[in-house]
This record gives C-alpha cells, sequence and structure tokens, in this order.
C-alpha cells in the first residue's frame, strides 16, 4: 500500500536561470507501444549493473466501482503472486530467489504497480516470468480464500495505527459517490466477505489485467533495443481488452462537513483539514499551484509550522498533502496536538493560515526558496535506478509517459504567487471542506 | 568491487588518525554518515534514553550561531536535513546534499554537531517527542514494533543492552539539559568518530572536514564494560495488554554471532532460508501465510531489525557487540494465536532437527550472492555498509559476504544450525488484548486445532494434527501480563 502521498514528495522541480527550462528528468528514454497496446519505457542509466523493472497497471481502488467489492485492486496485488500452470508459486518464488532479485508490489488509489529489482544478467528471465503471470495467472478457490485471510492481515497489522483510521474517515465523509470514498484497502466488511467472492475476482483480472491498463518501466544497466525485443518476444501475445470502467463523478459538495473519530487506546489528538481539490493536470497550473501551496504553507519553514510547533510547542507534527490523482481528489491537511484542549485552537489557526494566502500573493522569493527546494528533492530522490523507476512509476499512472513529470515543472516554472493565491481561493473554500478529529480515552471532543 | 576504502583506525595515542571511511565518486550528489560508536549502551544506569536525547538535540536542535528555525530555513532550499539514528553502539547523523550546495550545507551539518546551541526551549521539544514517540508512538500506533522492543528489553536483563535506546518515560522526564551536554564532552570524541562521506567531494574538502572534527576531544570518558547477556533459564513469555485487534508475536535469544564472526554466512544463510525479510519464498512465510493465511507474513533475523514494517531493506549503522536471533510473527486473529505460536515453533525444532537440504542450500547461497548488489543499491547503503565493516574490522561487505558464501557448506550451515539455534530457553513477546485470557491458553496444554475457510492438502491437515499439540513448555509462573501503559515507563 502506498499513499497518495507519495506522487506530492517525489514529484517536484523545476529549472530555474536564464536560460530556457532544462527538462527536469535529465535520461533520454524511450516510449513505445506494442500493437496490443502495452507501453515499454525503457530509461538506460549509468547505475551500474543493477536493472528495476517496474510495471504499472492503471487499476486502483478508484476503479472499485461495484458496491460490496472494495479493496479488489489491493487484493489482485496479492494474487498476482499465486503462480501459473509454467510457474507455480513455488517455482516463481525459487526462480526469484536464484536470481538475488528484490520483488514487492503496491496499491494506491488510482494504480497497482509490481516491481522487481535485480542484476541486469536476469533482464529475460524476469520479463518472462512477469509475461507469464500477467497473461496466465491461475489460481484455485481454495488458494484464493487463503489468500484474502492474508489481506485481512495485512488490515489487522495497521489497525493499531490511528492515522489509517483518520484517513479512512475523511475520505468516507468526503466523497459521496467517486471511489476515492474507500481507501486502497476497502472496507472492513469487505474484506472479511472476500473468501466469497472468487468468481468475481475472475472477472475483475479480465478487465484489468489487459496491455491497455499497462506500462512496463525498465531503468538502469540496460538497452532499449535489446530491452524491446524482449517485449515483443514476452508481451506481444497478450490480448487487448474491451472494458472500460463507470466511475461515478462526484456531485459539487454544498457545505462544510464535519465528523470525529474517537480512538480506544491512548493517542494524542489529531485533526485534519480537508478540501475537495482538482484532478491531476499538467495542462493548467492547479496541480502545481496547490503543491507549491502545500509546502509554503505547512512544511517546517512555514510560518504556522514555526508558531505550532517549534515556538508554541503545541502541536509535535503538521504537513499538508495535495492532490495529484487521475480524478479530483483532497487537499489535506494534518496536525497532532499534544493537548486535547487546544484541539480547536490549531484548527482555527490552520483555517486562519489558509485564509492568510488567499488574501496575500506569497512573497515571491520564498515561491522561488520552494521552487529550489523542489528541485533538489528530486535530484536526491533520483539516485539510484530503482528510486527513479519508482518516481516514474508515479508518472506513468497519471498519463503513461515520463514526460509527465518534465510538463508538470514547467508548470512549476511558470507559476506566479497570484497563481497561488488564486489556486488557494478556488480551492480551499469552506463549503468543500471536512475536518476530521481523533482523540483518544482522555476525550477532547 | 570498486570501492576505494580509505579506513584509518584509530590507536589511542595522541598522533591518532581520525577513521575515515571515504567512498569518492562523480556523482552530483555528496551522502554523509558521520558515526560515533557510543550510544545507549553508555547511557548511565539510572538514565536510560540520554544518548538518544543528545543525539535528538544535535539533529533538531539550534546551534551555538543559529537558532534552529534558522537551521529549518538554510536547509529548506537544499531540500537537506540532517537525521539521527541512536542504537546500543553507535549514534548515527546522516544526510546528503547536492554538490550546488556542498560549502553551504557542510557548514550547518558541523555547526550541529561540533557547535550545538543547548537551548532551552529546543530541549522542551525534543524531550516531549521523545515522550510521546514511547507512550503514543511505540506503545500505541504500532503493535508489531512494540513485541519487537518488548522482545529486545527481556532477552538483554542485566546488561548494558536491557533498556529500550529511547528511553523510558519517567527517565526522560528527569533527564536534564546539563546531562545532556555532559554525555556529549564524554562521548563525542575523536576516539568513537568515524567520518563517513561518498560522492562528488573534493580531497581538500574531506581534509578539511577531519581537521574540523579535531576539534572534539580525543579520547571518550569512560567506555561501558558490556558482559554478554546471561543465559535464559527457560522459556518465558511477556504478554502487553491492550486494546487491539489482533496478537502479535516476536520471538528470539540473544546471540554470539556477529558479522565478524565465522558463523556469520552461514547463520545469516539460515534466516534468509527461514524468512528473509519481507520476501515471499521462505519456510515461515511459506507455511504461515501461503498454506495456511495466517496472517501477512513471518520472517527470521540475525541482526536487531528496527522499524521492519516500513523497510524492505535493513538499515546500516546498527552494528553491535552482541546480535539476536529473532522470529517475527505479524499480527494473527486472536483464535488462531496460540496455533500461529506453536506452527513457528514446529517450524525452528523441525530446521533444528532436519537442518537445510543440499539443494536448498544452494538456492539461497545463490540469492545472497547476488542480492548483497540489491543492499548497497546506493551511495548511502554502500557507505553504510562500509562503515559497519570499518567498525567490524572486516572488508567491504559485498565481497566479505560473497567471499565467505563461496567457502561455505552445506556441512557448515547444519552445524551452525545446531549450535546457535534453540527451540527452549526462548523470550516470547506478544501484543494482545484479553492478556489474562491468553495466559491461560498459552499455559495450558489444550490442543488448539486450526479450521480454515478452505479444504487443504492432506499434508498440512497432517502436520497440523502435530502441531495443534505442539509443547510451548510454558508454564503460568512462566508467563507475565503486563498493562501497556507500564511498559517503557
Amino acid at each position: 500500500m502506498i499513499s497518495r502521498f507519495l506522487l506530492a514528495a517525489c514529484c517536484a522541480g523545476i529549472a530555474m536561470g536564464a536560460q530556457p527550462p532544462q527538462k527536469v528528468f535529465p535520461y533520454a528514454y524511450s516510449q513505445e507501444d506494442l500493437p496490443n497496446g502495452l507501453r515499454l519505457v525503457t530509461v538506460p542509466t549509468d547505475y551500474p549493473n543493477i536493472v528495476a523493472v517496474f510495471i504499472v497497471v492503471q487499476t486502483g481502488s478508484r476503479n472499485e466501482v461495484e458496491p460490496g467489492h472494495t479493496g479488489f485492486a489491493h487484493l489482485f496485488e496479492h494474487l498476482m503472486f499465486k503462480g501459473t500452470e509454467k510457474f507455480p508459486p513455488t517455482k516463481y518464488n525459487e526462480t526469484l530467489n536464484r536470481i538475488g532479485a528484490a520483488s514487492n508490489a503496491s496499491t494506491s488509489d488510482d494504480y497497482t504497480v509490481y516491481h522487481t529489482t535485480f542484476s541486469r544478467e536476469d533482464l529475460e528471465t524476469v520479463l518472462m516470468m512477469e509475461a507469464d503471470r500477467f497473461q496466465h495467472l491461475k489460481y484455485t478457490e481454495p488458494e484464493f480464500k487463503t489468500e484474502t485471510l492474508a489481506v485481512l492481515g495485512e488490515y489487522n497489522k495497521n489497525s493499531s495505527n490511528p492515522f489509517q483510521k483518520l484517513n479512512e474517515v475523511v475520505s468516507d465523509t468526503a466523497f459521496d459517490r467517486h471511489t476515492y470514498k474507500h481507501s486502497a484497502m476497502g472496507f472492513l466488511k469487505d474484506i472479511q466477505d472476500m473468501p466469497n467472492q472468487y468468481g468475481y475476482s475472475l472477472k475483475f483480472f479480465d478487465r484489468y489485467y489487459r496491455p491497455e491498463y499497462t506500462t512496463i518501466i525498465v531503468v538502469g544497466d540496460v538497452k532499449v533495443k535489446a530491452t524491446r525485443d524482449l517485449a515483443d518476444k514476452y508481451w506481444a501475445a497478450w490480448k487487448h481488452g474491451s472494458y472500460k470502467p463507470d466511475i461515478p463523478a462526484e456531485p459539487p459538495q454544498e457545505g462544510p462537513r464535519a465528523d470525529h473519530v474517537d480512538w480506544s487506546t491512548p493517542t494524542l489528538p489529531i485533526v485534519t483539514v480537508a478540501f475537495k481539490g482538482p484532478a491531476y493536470s499538467d495542462t493548467t497550473k492547479d496541480t502545481a499551484a496547490l503543491s507549491v501551496l502545500s509546502t509554503l504553507a505547512f512544511s517546517p519553514n512555514s510560518d504556522l509550522y514555526q508558531k505550532l510547533v517549534i515556538q508554541e510547542q503545541r502541536v509535535d507534527s503538521l504537513g499538508a498533502s495535495s492532490p495529484s490523482s487521475v480524478d479530483p481528489a483532497l487537499f489535506e491537511i494534518t496536525a497532532r496536538v499534544k493537548k486535547a484542549a487546544d484541539l480547536d485552537y490549531v484548527r482555527d489557526q490552520i483555517l486562519a493560515a489558509i485564509k492568510a494566502f488567499q488574501e496575500k500573493p506569497v512573497d515571491a522569493q520564498r515561491l522561488d526558496s520552494v521552487r529550489k527546494r523542489l528541485r533538489y528533492q528530486l535530484a536526491l530522490g533520483m539516485d539510484n535506478s530503482e528510486t527513479i523507476a519508482q518516481i516514474l512509476s508515479g508518472f506513468v499512472a497519471l498519463r503513461r509517459s515520463p514526460e509527465t513529470m518534465n510538463k508538470l515543472f514547467d508548470q512549476y516554472a511558470s507559476l506566479t504567487p497570484e497563481d497561488v493565491r488564486q489556486a488557494a481561493t478556488r480551492y480551499l473554500v469552506e463549503k468543500a471542506r471536512t475536518i476530521v478529529t481523533l482523540t483518544g480515552p482522555e476525550g477532547g471532543k | 568491487m570498486r570501492l576505494l576504502i580509505a579506513t584509518l583506525l584509530a590507536a589511542s595515542c595522541a598522533l591518532a588518525q581520525i577513521r575515515t571511511v571515504a567512498l569518492p565518486g562523480k556523482s552530483p550528489l555528496v551522502t554523509f554518515r558521520i558515526v560515533f560508536t557510543t550510544g545507549s549502551a553508555s547511557d548511565p544506569l539510572d538514565k536510560p534514553g540520554l544518548a538518544y536525547l543528545t543525539a535528538r538535540m544535535l539533529a533538531d536542535g539550534g546551534t551555538r550561531d543559529m537558532t534552529y528555525k534558522q537551521i529549518v530555513d538554510a536547509l529548506f532550499p537544499m531540500a537537506g536535513g540532517v537525521s539521527a539514528q541512536v542504537d546500543k553502539e553507535m549514534c548515527t547523523f546522516s544526510g546528503a546534499t547536492h554538490v550546488d550546495n556542498l560549502t553551504a550545507y557542510y557548514k550547518l551539518l558541523r555547526a550541529m554537531l561540533l557547535t550545538p546551541g543547548w537551548r532551552e526551549d529546543d530541549f522542551k521539544r525534543v524531550k516531549d517527542d521523545a515522550i510521546n514517540a514511547l507512550k503514543v508512538g511505540l506503545r500505541g500506533n504500532n503493535d508489531e514494533e512494540l513485541a519487537k522492543e518488548v522482545l529486545y528489553q527481556n532477552i538483554y536483563q542485566g546488561t548494558p543492552y536491557a533498556h529500550y535506546s529511547g528511553g523510558t518515560v519517567s527517565s526522560l522526564e528527569k533527564i536534564t539539559l546539563d546531562d545532556l551536554k555532559e554525555f556529549y564532552r564524554s562521548q563525542y570524541t575523536q576516539s568513537q568518530l568515524i567520518l563517513g562521506i561518498a560522492g562528488g567531494y573534493s580531497s581538500a574538502f574531506l581534509d578539511n572536514m577531519k581537521k574540523d572534527f579535531r576539534g572534539l576531544p580525543e579520547n571518550a570518558a569512560f567506555h561501558p564494560r558490556m558482559t554478554p547477556a546471561k543465559m535464559i533459564d527457560g522459556t518465558r513469555a511477556v504478554i502487553v495488554d491492550k486494546d487491539t485487534r489482533s496478537v502479535a508475536y516476536s520471538i528470539g535469544f540473544p546471540i554470539e554471532v556477529t558479522r565478524d564472526q565465522a558463523d556469520y554466512a552461514a547463520m545469516l544463510l539460515v534466516s534468509s532460508y527461514l524468512g528473509q525479510h519481507r520476501m515471499s519464498g521462505g519456510v515461515l512465510y511459506n507455511q504461515m501465510r501461503e498454506q495456511r493465511g495466517l496472517n501477512y507474513g513471518d520472517y527470521a533475523y540475525i541482526e536487531y531489525f528496527p522499524r521492519g514494517m516500513f523497510l524492505m531493506e535493513p538499515q546500516p549503522n546498527l552494528a553491535r557487540k552482541y546480535q539476536i536471533f529473532q522470529l517475527w510473527i505479524r499480527p494473527v486473529e486472536p483464535p488462531t494465536a496460540k496455533f500461529a505460536l506453536r506452527l513457528a515453533l514446529y517450524e525452528l525444532d523441525k530446521l533444528i532437527t532436519e537442518g537445510i537440504s543440499e539443494d536448498a542450500f544452494e538456492r539461497t547461497r545463490g540469492f545472497l550472492t547476488k542480492f548483497v548488489n540489491v543492499l548497497t543499491k546506493t551511495k548511502r547503503a554502500e557507505l553504510g555498509y562500509a562503515i559497519d565493516s570499518a567498525y567490524y574490522r572486516i572488508p567491504p561487505y559485498n565481497q566479505y559476504l560473497k567471499a565467505a558464501l563461496a567457502k561455505l557448506t552445506l556441512n557448515d550451515v547444519n552445524r551452525a544450525i545446531k549450535a546457535h539455534l534453540r527451540t527452549n530457553r526462548l523470550v516470547i513477546s506478544v501484543v494482545s488484548r484479553d492478556g489474562e485470557a491468553l495466559k491461560r491458553q498459552l499455559a495450558s496444554e489444550d490442543p488448539s486445532p486450526m479450521t480454515y475457510n478452505s479444504p487443504k492438502p492432506a499434508a498440512i491437515a497432517e502436520e497440523d494434527k502435530i502441531v495443534e499439540k505442539w509443547p510451548l513448555h510454558l508454564r503460568s509462573g512462566d508467563i507475565t501480563v503486563t498493562p501497556v501503559g507500564e511498559v517503557f515507563q
């Protein structure tokens, strides 16, 4: 599972100076489509020996449109390790073991990604085995039922964290119709019912595990032509599908909402203030402006952080995430407060900080400082082939191309203080707001 | 191996060199790992958490000339930071910067480590954070990490490793700023320093850095006297009682095998075979999760591995004189808790009785020989491992492990299993609701049959008949139940 915050944290950077903007993704790459609709992105890097293969399926909890079936995209992340006739699970694992590969997968709102990192001589083995399971996954009903219990186990291991519960309630409260209403894990009642849904699981695989939903990202010590040849050899026979989900549009929110969570074990109180934001866009300024705003207003060098965390010491953590999802999603600010009595004060301080950004454009120097930070953040993150592939996968999930990253950075480059003010005024408004608080047994609400 | 490690080992004389691990390269990034070989094992007996608070104060506080706000503002455009990690024998300060910002970043890092500000308001914030990390973070938000740290606390009783590195609530409350200053003066010394740097810096830069750190006192004022952990007399279970959905286990005991010991490679292979961290294919993962759906995963370790639920690979610079053998059983549903424990111990017993097969030996050896490249795929990991190798006085880790694996035989592995592993004299750490009810269950010899939501192969059903009666050798007196509010108090 990864959070929707990952992309916001990773995807930022800007070229500065008088020269024409330099592309922030510094690697030459190849982007090719196979006739069946499968896309291959190959990025040779100068990090020796290691190769990372990230396979992005544009199917996440967003695609779970039928009631009672939340959590299926994530369940599939598990089922994909159940093997095929050619590579039953034991043989699959033994092969990964033999080649010393690190392999895993994760699911978020918009996509599921399967990733393997290994030595360069094993590229063919990995692409062959991945092709096999994406085309010929086979699992029995008993195997399916057992795996649903591992998913319940995953829910259980997360369940002692109050932030998990808070996130669930924020989404459930803020959304009425869109599938962002539920988390990628899904509703607990649906997870508990999963063992009875074998037939539905087959349908889900048939719909979404298709080449038109899938992009293979290969990064590292590789050659473009040889990688394409391997893709043709093992993936060309995969059949294009026809299913398109009818994802319900979220109606406009007509007034502020609020909820509260009583947590049964001791915790510091937490408050989340969320607003309905826009869908990801790299052709307008909204996504970039809100991302910059989240840093300016709520990161450790913001005035609010300095006041609440460093000077007054009423809050021990404060942060914000801006939306970067396929469909309109939430801009969220979360603060953990040291004393329950301060919860309302902290909420009001957050709202006051937003109001200040709506009233007055931010200082241009501070905007430049954020741009600089975002650029170096990206450079520091891309220090090995696996991380480069991971950062790319978030962009590929949105628009199926590494160019997405460059386009977003172009938007960052063009932002003015007034753009940031306008985004705050347009989106961070009372009628689109949801506030959820969480307190432990000591109470406070 | 492309490592260019200049390791200059310090001797305790006036002309001692500062130990330096340097990995120069063409990268546009520069990574720092500055390690002091002191840690919570050096905490005074009545002040657990002192090493932790001191390191946090350096990393999260102001300097003599700059307030913390000024530090945050200066680091902000560089996307920089300095993080601190405190373990029993090492305090590590790490960070990275783009070469564009190297001079400015290093100036801040140097000031933070060499001329700390020791301001009361920073201290109050850092202390609050440390107390909340225990009360809310460890006790409240993460049952798995809680079970692990309760295990470590219990297996090292009577030694300087016995307390949690983050301290206890009551100790943190009474530690003063003067205590921190004294710890800093006596422990942050040249003789305990390893300077680690990797990436695109110049040799002149490194020379200047060494000169700067010569400003520290030469020798540490005292060294803790470490004694090996006493043998655990018999198997004990420690139940932490809290309101939670499921039951989390960590099981283990101290072992004498560390990275510099002859049996290290053999035992690493054993732990990988039994349960390679966060990977499918290990025996425990296969038997408990894949075959029986008991939980989300089950793994085995021969080195301390905190924060495993957030990490796919271990973090370096947790080197220790004494290590642990540990099984991590991720949370199980309460009705299956006793069976899950029995199954884990049954598998451990089977490993000790039957050993590893030739085929599994070759496969696991092949895996580790290649996987070590993945472990050191970033400069910061490579640097961290190189520092650990300097600590253990072994060659660069990749070379060292590959050479040791190449020489290893199946007999070495099966002999090492018998020499170092056991199923008795364990500590079983449990986080669960209704602790007293679980205690009664675990103390009874009653069978704990499993029921499944789907038919199982005959071999599994047969094995379950053995597992459901597997003796735990726990009597009521061997099991303690502690309310969660009392642990780390």
